[in-house]
């Protein structure tokens, strides 16, 4: 029964400290969950995960979008939760505080990610 | 070093520029409420305007409504049975109530909640409860049809009642160009949004001239090479009020060597050349249709900028990411989603700038602003606005603009 508070699929188990907070779906929900989330919170997630994405794409494109389980769901936002995530880290830098500001007036309206929610 | 290299990037050809002249450039037309309301009538009333794409209208049935602010309209755009698309102004032909209330869904009939008038998506009025009450035929009580032709996928209107030319004769040369473009075959869309505080010429501007990327996008606007440090397109092209400029980093060999944004890039490029969307002759053009809307041929970064006038200080930028096939694997999703994300971050950036630039303008300070040769897509689009309003103004009869 070890496997029953495992959120993601074998293999990622560093990851599962990251999942209640980032593995959430919705495009607009994860940008506006990049910008809400501290500086902190965000270095430790990207310093976790953005060496593991490689292997976790590769794990799902095994199988068609349409036919994830629960598991596999939860990695994709996890790592669509990443992206966000590295422009903050890889990009703005310093800058992030200062550019959520001006992004914030950039309203997602639609997202192809969306298409199945 | 930079500077004397960025001075040999090529410029606009000498006899464009001989065209369209150096002079300063008056600021009025650039805020004022009386010109803007010039353009509304000799540009907006009578140019074909984007206004969707098909993939918004896929099967018979579907129907999506845009509100067309400019013009204080509303208009209802339908696939019929018959797999037609067609406009109308969302206006019931009894008493001109608002007919469709949704913004977009799939019905066959539309019946106005004032009287239950009903009308087909052919825009026949189909039923009217104790229509033989009027004094009125049902033929002659269909929805006002508004003028609409489809090119790349992309939905024009055009509000005039008859356009005086169809709108593959208005876009001339860019037509063939924009249908080699991703839009083209899209059957998907992403689309982020922003309202600017500012007048829809001055964001045009900002999106036809790359002078501002080593300033305003110092981090986001992606590693220049060595010849041509600020990012200036290397070639451009007037084709009666449109334009299009080759732009320097959309070939793919510029991914920056960070673990994230470098997969997101490597992907974005393998779907691209999937899709065959790289190393086309138009693949780093980027499209500019009269009035306002932008087309990018990237197949890494395949978006359009439609700008909406809202009034003469305000504006409305749609950006739309436009895709080919749905999101069918991991890789594909996070590709898409991050390259669309990572130029949100970028077109975010331009807000400010453009805002400020409408503060000072409508300040009234300047009588005049300056352009240089690489901004040269701005001067031009001046003129083109500029000498729609200049000959429509001298058509009518008393009203003559103070300047």
């Amino acid at each position: 029964m070890s496997g029953t508070t495992k959120r993601l699929p074998a293999g990622f188990e560093q990851l599962e400290p990251f999942v209640a907070q980032w593995a959430v779906q919705g495009t607009a929900t994860r940008a506006q969950l990049r910008g809400s989330s501290t500086e902190a919170d965000r270095a430790a997630f990207y310093d976790a995960a953005h060496d593991i994405l490689p292997k976790a794409l590769a794990y799902l494109d095994a199988k068609p979008l349409k036919d994830f389980d629960e598991k596999e769901t939860a990695l994709m936002n996890l790592i669509l939760s990443l992206g966000h995530v590295a422009l903050s880290i890889e990009i703005q830098g310093s800058e992030d505080a200062h550019h959520r500001k001006v992004r914030t007036h950039m309203r997602i309206t639609r997202s192809a990610a969306d298409r199945d929610v | 070093m930079a500077g004397l290299l960025a001075d040999q990037v090529k410029a606009a050809p000498e006899d464009e520029i001989e065209r369209l002249g150096t002079d300063p450039i008056p600021t009025y037309p650039y805020y004022r409420q009386d010109y803007y309301e010039l353009e509304v009538a000799a540009i907006f009333r009578r140019s074909w305007l984007q206004i969707g794409h098909v993939c918004e209208l896929l099967e018979p049935g579907d129907f999506i409504v845009r509100p067309v602010e400019f013009a204080n309209v509303s208009i209802l755009l339908t696939r019929g049975p018959d797999s037609v698309i067609r406009a109308f102004y969302n206006v019931c032909t009894h008493r001109g109530s608002k007919l469709v209330l949704e913004d977009a869904g799939k019905q066959r009939t539309f019946t106005c909640q004032y009287h239950s008038w009903t009308f087909g998506s052919d825009g026949d009025l189909l039923a009217a409860p104790d229509f033989q009450r009027f004094y009125v035929d049902k033929a002659r009580c269909g929805l006002r049809p508004v003028a609409v032709d489809i090119c790349a996928g992309l939905i024009f209107v055009n509000l005039d009642s008859s356009p005086k030319e169809g709108l593959q004769d208005f876009l001339g040369p860019m037509a063939e160009r924009i249908k080699t473009f991703a839009v083209a075959r899209a059957t998907s869309f992403s689309e982020y949004v922003y309202d600017i505080d500012a007048n829809w010429k001055l964001v045009i501007d900002n999106f036809q001239e790359n002078y501002h990327l080593r300033i305003v996008h110092a981090r986001t606007g992606g590693r220049q090479s060595e010849d041509n440090p600020f990012g200036y397109p290397t070639g451009f092209e007037f084709m009666g009020p449109h334009s299009a400029q080759t732009m320097p980093m959309s070939g793919g060999g510029d991914v920056k060597p960070k673990p994230v944004q470098g997969l997101g890039m490597a992907k974005i490029v393998e779907f691209a050349a999937a899709d065959g969307l790289l190393g086309g002759p138009y693949a780093k053009d980027y499209c500019v249709i009269f009035p306002n809307l932008f087309v990018f041929g990237s197949g890494m970064s395949p978006f359009s900028l439609h700008v909406t006038p809202v009034s003469a200080g305000k504006s409305r930028g749609t950006f739309r990411f436009y895709w080919i096939g749905e999101d069918d694997s991991a890789s594909k999703r996070f590709a898409r989603e991050f390259v669309t994300m990572m130029m949100r971050d970028l077109h975010a950036e331009d807000r400010p700038s453009i805002e400020n630039s409408h503060q000072g303008i409508s300040s009234g300070a300047l009588s005049h602003i300056h352009f240089q040769s690489q901004e040269v897509p701005c001067r031009h689009f001046f003129h083109a606005v500029n000498s729609r309003v200049e000959e429509y103004q001298a058509a009518l009869p008393h009203k003559h603009l103070t300047t």
